[in-house]
């Protein structure tokens, strides 16, 4: 089930009524949370619970017997096979038809015509997100940077734990097996405060996104037949990077608002990312959950920056190629990684070379200006379906249609380029401060007079329970 | 020493996870400060507010603001509660019930508006099973039909002409039947349990006019080109239990909104449709006709009526003795024209397209007692109610005026 729907709200109601119930003991309400987390899932497939199981037990059994084993080389194999469990099952559901469809193009290419059966297999959702929760338990165990979980509900209920399970933040076991550890049961003020988190990512997704931002999007980059113009490219572009970061932006802020009342504390997966300045920058506030994962599990084994520039350069875009992929089995999804590697690789290069530059403010606006533009070129990769359509949009952007049409209407266009002048806006001033210290800082009328709209426009928004981008990743 | 996930070697501090008071800024850190490392449990401020105080303040302000939001939807925009939103889990609800109903109703809108399933079962005892869709034709659905050897029933097949023969997408529909697998997940039809008891209580629940629906609609059209809210077709029907669609009163009573909806349609202009195209859908719709029969069901096609205003167009672009005939005969199924029943001439269609409550009724009258002509499925009740004709629907003071005159196809 999905954060902005009637069942959720019901299944939410439960399980905080489970939760606080006086007559559980704190074993028995982790088991509730656990059979209520396998609801959350089964609530899309049931079937593919069965996938949650395997790799639950694969990488506990895993862990177990790579702190039993006496020699490096068996150390080695369970962590192999727990790698290849994981990323067999993500490669099967996610990849398969992808692999498929390049085989097929690469043996026709060659004058070899193959006409495989049809690869229709459901991809089950948050599989990317689950997968890495659980491979960073046996890597982090193989690499000796903690201890097996001492106990499999604990652990179980680490890798399913509802907030997190479909769309992250990607947390690792350390961050949240502790938690369970002891009884907790969150104070009144921090079930509001998960409460007000819960309403500003329901009005980050369900208004923002889908309501206001998604129809001006869908409007130029699902246009059939017809050539949008600079205008309109860049306005559904600009509509896009608002409406990709309020739909998970919108979600990572309600999983922590929900964690958080149940007591438990989730990290930040977002830090007001369009005020970055410079694409290091953007990745330390971009799904920093899913970065700092990419760097400590691939970028840093691929040698990292401790091996000389050249294998630095090459580290830093294998792993933005991987992540690309990661977010999808397309190939525009890989140039939009690519891009960001080179990106990334452009931005240490000229650090290198001007190492003493200080950006006054009015650069640092500036550089947060050029770099909030240039990851909108890599949104078109990641929004268009095909290289095709990125490059309608990208020649549109480039003012280089010859007979453009007019499609996005002047009202819808207003709104969104005012809401994502908003977002830009204040991200650059929140840049170097936290949502938390910012509310700390506000009249209480203010904050409850926000909180009552946002709440209002969700409830007079409805919504029409879509799901969230990140769910197909 | 490695940092550990077991109790006893993690700090308390730092396991309690949630901080009273916002962290100063820079020290609340993430994993991207921390590379190469287990990384502990973070820890959540919590700003120093009085938060009960604000959500108690909060549930009771927005409380007050639905109340009041409701009462104008009620009052202002003529809303009301038990008018249930359509939508792709209730569609799909509607095309499993179909596999085994005795008789199914698919096509575009104008079957979906003009069809009043309480008389059709009042008139045979038979409730048909309503999988028509709006902003679509009927090809899509009557292929899905043909394709699916659960259904051996009979298969109505209502059409507006240009949209049946001539449209070159297969339109919201398609939607449908390509989502239709994905439609029936537990979480998928337990929202749809939810949210069809709320909106049996609350009118503000319909998805016109939700907050991004109708904000934008101060654009009246100012960009030249561009698809602006004010081209949308906006609400113009009620539907209610079984995607029983009907008119929205409000089309009758407000100018405004009837003369929108009369906009939207745009006369059902368009460029003519070439008689090769049209004779492809007519081998189409053919084969899947055959397909259907061949299992024991049958098909009979139904044209609902249009208002002279949208019907010269169509006729214009699609000439009934090029597309409907022919279909009849290329197909050889039986049809039933709404020019052809007497008692459904000079209806009420409030914006051209679609007929008045009380008018599908006697639509649904006057073509179902044909119907039972055409096929031996279905029998006319011995005790079911009498004839309606057009004084039924038709108030007299608008006899002469809301009403759309027979349609003369232009010599």
């Amino acid at each position: 089930m999905i954060f902005n729907s009637l069942t959720f709200l019901v299944f939410f109601g439960c399980v905080m009524a489970l939760h606080y119930a006086p007559f559980f003991s704190w074993h028995q309400k982790k088991i509730n949370l656990l059979i209520a987390s396998y609801l959350f899932y089964a609530a899309w497939n049931p079937p593919f619970v069965i996938l949650l199981w395997i790799s639950t037990v694969v990488d506990w059994w895993a862990a177990q017997w790579m702190v039993r084993a006496k020699r490096e080389r068996t150390r080695k194999a369970w962590m192999l096979t727990s790698v290849a469990v994981n990323l067999g099952m993500l490669g099967y559901f996610k990849y398969g038809g992808f692999l498929l469809q390049n085989f097929v193009e690469i043996a026709g290419s060659l004058g070899i015509i193959y006409h495989p059966p049809g690869w229709d297999i459901v991809l089950p959702v948050g599989i990317s997100f689950y997968t890495f929760a659980t491979l960073s338990y046996t890597l982090d165990v193989y690499l000796r940077r903690s201890k097996p979980a001492g106990s499999f509900l604990n652990y179980a209920l680490f890798v399913t734990f509802f907030p997190h399970l479909v769309a992250g933040p990607i947390m690792r076991p350390t961050e949240l097996v502790p938690q369970f550890e002891e009884p907790r049961q969150a104070k009144p003020n921090q079930i509001f405060f998960g409460l007000a988190l819960l309403t500003l990512g329901l009005f980050q997704k369900v208004v923002l996104a889908d309501g206001f931002l998604a129809p001006v999007v869908e409007a130029v980059y699902d246009a059939h037949d017809k050539v949008p113009g600079m205008l309109d490219s860049w306005v559904a572009t600009l509509a896009f990077a608002g409406q990709i970061f309020c739909d998970f932006a919108g979600y990572s802020t309600s999983a922590i608002g929900i964690a958080l009342c149940l007591g438990f504390a989730m990290p930040d997966n977002f830090r007001f990312p369009y005020g970055a300045v410079g694409f290091s920058d953007f990745w330390r506030r971009w799904h920093i959950t899913l970065s700092s994962w990419l760097r400590d599990y691939l970028y840093i084994p691929l040698g990292g920056n401790r091996r000389g520039q050249g294998r630095t350069y090459m580290a830093l875009m294998g792993t933005m190629l991987l992540g690309g992929l990661w977010h999808g089995a397309n190939w525009t999804f890989v140039v939009w990684g690519g891009l960001h590697g080179l990106y990334l690789s452009a931005e240490r290069w000229l650090r290198s070379r001007f190492k003493g530059f200080t950006p006054g403010r009015l650069s640092m606006i500036g550089l947060a200006l050029l770099t909030f533009l240039l990851v909108n070129i890599t949104w078109v990769f990641f929004r268009a379906k095909t290289f095709a359509g990125a490059g309608v949009v990208l020649t549109g952007m480039a003012g280089m249609q010859a007979r453009p049409d007019p499609l996005i209407a002047v009202g819808p266009m207003i709104i969104a380029m005012l809401i994502v002048s908003a977002i830009f806006g204040t991200h650059l001033a929140m840049r170097n401060t936290t949502l938390e210290a910012v509310v700390e800082r506000t009249p209480t009328v203010a904050i409850a007079g926000i909180w009552t709209i946002l709440l209002f426009a969700v409830i007079v928004e409805q919504g029409q329970g879509s799901a969230f981008i990140y769910f197909a990743f | 020493m490695p940092s550990s996930i077991s109790r006893s070697d993690v700090h308390q501090a730092e396991v309690r996870g949630v901080r009273e008071g916002a962290l100063p800024a820079g020290l609340r850190q993430t994993a991207s400060n921390r590379p190469g490392q287990a990384q502990p449990v973070p820890t959540r401020d919590i700003p120093l507010r009085p938060w009960v105080r604000m959500g108690t303040f909060v549930f009771c302000a927005v409380t007050l603001m639905t109340v009041v939001w409701e009462w104008n939807a009620r009052t202002n925009l003529g809303l009301r509660a038990g008018d249930i939103d359509d939508s792709p889990q209730a569609w799909a609800e509607a095309r499993r019930a179909a596999d085994h109903a005795p008789v199914a109703i698919i096509g575009d809108s104008r079957i979906l508006f003009d069809t009043d399933q309480e008389r059709f079962e009042q008139l045979t005892g038979v409730r048909p099973v309503q999988v028509a869709h709006v902003g679509t034709d009927a090809r899509a659905l009557l292929e899905h039909f043909a394709n699916d050897s659960n259904f051996h029933g009979l298969l109505i097949v209502g059409m507006a002409d240009t949209m049946y023969f001539g449209m070159p997408a297969i339109g919201l529909a398609g939607n449908a039947v390509h989502n239709y697998e994905k439609n029936g997940k537990p979480s998928q039809l337990t929202g749809l349990w939810l949210d069809r008891w709320l909106q049996n209580y609350l009118a503000f629940m319909d998805a016109d006019y939700r907050l991004s629906r109708w904000a934008p609609r101060f654009d009246n059209g100012w960009r030249k080109g561009a698809d602006s809210p004010y081209e949308d077709v906006w609400k113009i029907s009620e539907s209610f239990p079984g995607r029983q669609y009907f008119m929205w009163d409000r089309i009758l009573t407000d100018p405004y909104l009837r003369g929108h909806a009369r906009h939207a349609w745009d006369g059902f202009k368009g460029p003519n449709i070439p008689p090769a195209l049209a004779n492809k859908v007519i081998a189409r719709s053919a084969e899947a006709v055959r397909r259907i029969r061949s299992r024991g069901g049958d098909v009979i096609f139904i044209r609902p009526p249009s208002a002279p205003q949208l019907r010269v167009n169509e006729q214009k672009r699609i000439p009934r003795e090029l597309g409907w005939d022919r279909l009849l005969i290329g197909a050889n199924a039986k049809g039933i024209h709404a020019d052809d029943l007497p008692r459904a001439q000079k209806l009420v269609l409030p914006e051209w397209s679609h007929l008045s409550h009380k008018c599908a009724t006697v639509f649904t009258d006057a073509y179902v007692r044909r119907l039972v002509e055409l096929t031996a499925r279905l029998k006319l009740r011995p005790n079911g109610p009498p004839a309606l004709d057009r004084r039924d629907c038709v108030p007299a003071a608008q006899a002469g005026v809301t009403s759309s005159a027979a349609f003369r196809a232009p010599l």
